[in-house]
């Protein structure tokens, strides 16, 4: 009983933050306010028998990403910049779409994947064990994911900085 | 404990606003944290499988997805900024020169 209160109370919270994100018109109103969703459901994780990934949840999503997000919104000043109204047809057509999208999802969901058994017994996932199957089955992917973070890195200092030289030239012609 | 039906139906909620975000607004920053929900949303589809089969492969894949979502929004924010120095404002209908 307790479980489903927590579980109903964070679902609230994290839907009506993600709502927030995409209805209001302050950027920084709604990078905090991804960072509760975030952590409503890292919340959510630690119901799904999974507290690693909730705490990585906190650490990387609500902690990392999102602090970039906030110092990109800041460097750049957007918080006082007006967003221009999106047209009518296009707020009309990605309303519609979306709640038709949730209303098919959510009838497929409960006709055909309503589990009528529950999972049985615990399910061990504590980091020993996420460890133990990174660095013997996934050992590959793993090492492919750190190179693609530090192809990241190159690319983001590569776009970010002030173009100069040659590279500087090729943007003023383009940009024209 | 909770049926795994109903972490997928909020899922699916969470998906579907994200969507909405990316179809119905102009600001660049704010599409970006519509698709981060996104990948949020599928991340908890990815768990309450694992649960229900009790599969750590689940567990690994949103550990990935986790850290490819961090390079994407440095690799996308690093491009806004790029944006920002050329025109000015991160509109993304300003942003047409590959137009047709």
């Amino acid at each position: 009983m307790f479980e489903f209160i927590v579980f109903f109370f964070f679902a609230a919270v994290a839907v009506v933050f993600a709502l927030v994100v995409i209805l209001h018109r302050n950027p920084v109103v709604g990078a905090l306010s991804l960072v509760v969703s975030f952590f409503a459901l890292a919340v959510i994780y630690v119901l799904l028998d999974a507290p690693f990934l909730a705490a990585l949840q906190v650490i990387v999503y609500a902690g990392a990403i999102m602090v970039l997000f906030l110092f990109v919104i800041m460097l750049l000043n957007l918080q006082h910049m007006s967003e221009p109204a999106t047209r009518p047809i296009q707020q009309f057509l990605g309303y519609t779409t979306s709640a038709a999208f949730v209303l098919g999802l959510v009838y497929y969901l409960v006709k055909y994947a309503v589990f009528t058994s529950l999972p049985s017994g615990p399910f061990q996932t504590d980091s020993r064990a996420i460890g133990m199957a990174i660095f013997e089955s996934y050992v590959f992917p793993f090492e492919m994911v750190s190179i693609l973070l530090l192809a990241a890195i190159v690319g983001a200092l590569l776009l970010s900085g002030r173009a100069t030289g040659e590279r500087a030239r090729i943007g003023q012609e383009v940009s024209s | 404990m909770i049926p795994t039906h109903y972490f997928l139906i909020l899922s699916a909620i969470l998906f579907s606003i994200g969507v909405c975000g990316v179809l119905t607004r102009r600001n660049g920053i704010t599409i970006f944290m519509s698709i981060e929900l996104m990948v949020n949303a599928v991340n908890l589809t990815f768990l309450a499988y694992a649960r229900q089969f009790h599969q750590l492969h689940g567990l690994i894949f949103v550990f990935f997805v986790m850290a490819i979502a961090a390079a994407e929004a440095a690799v996308g924010l690093a491009i806004f900024i790029s944006l920002f120095h050329h025109r000015e404002t991160i509109d993304v209908d300003e942003a047409n020169l590959m137009h047709w």
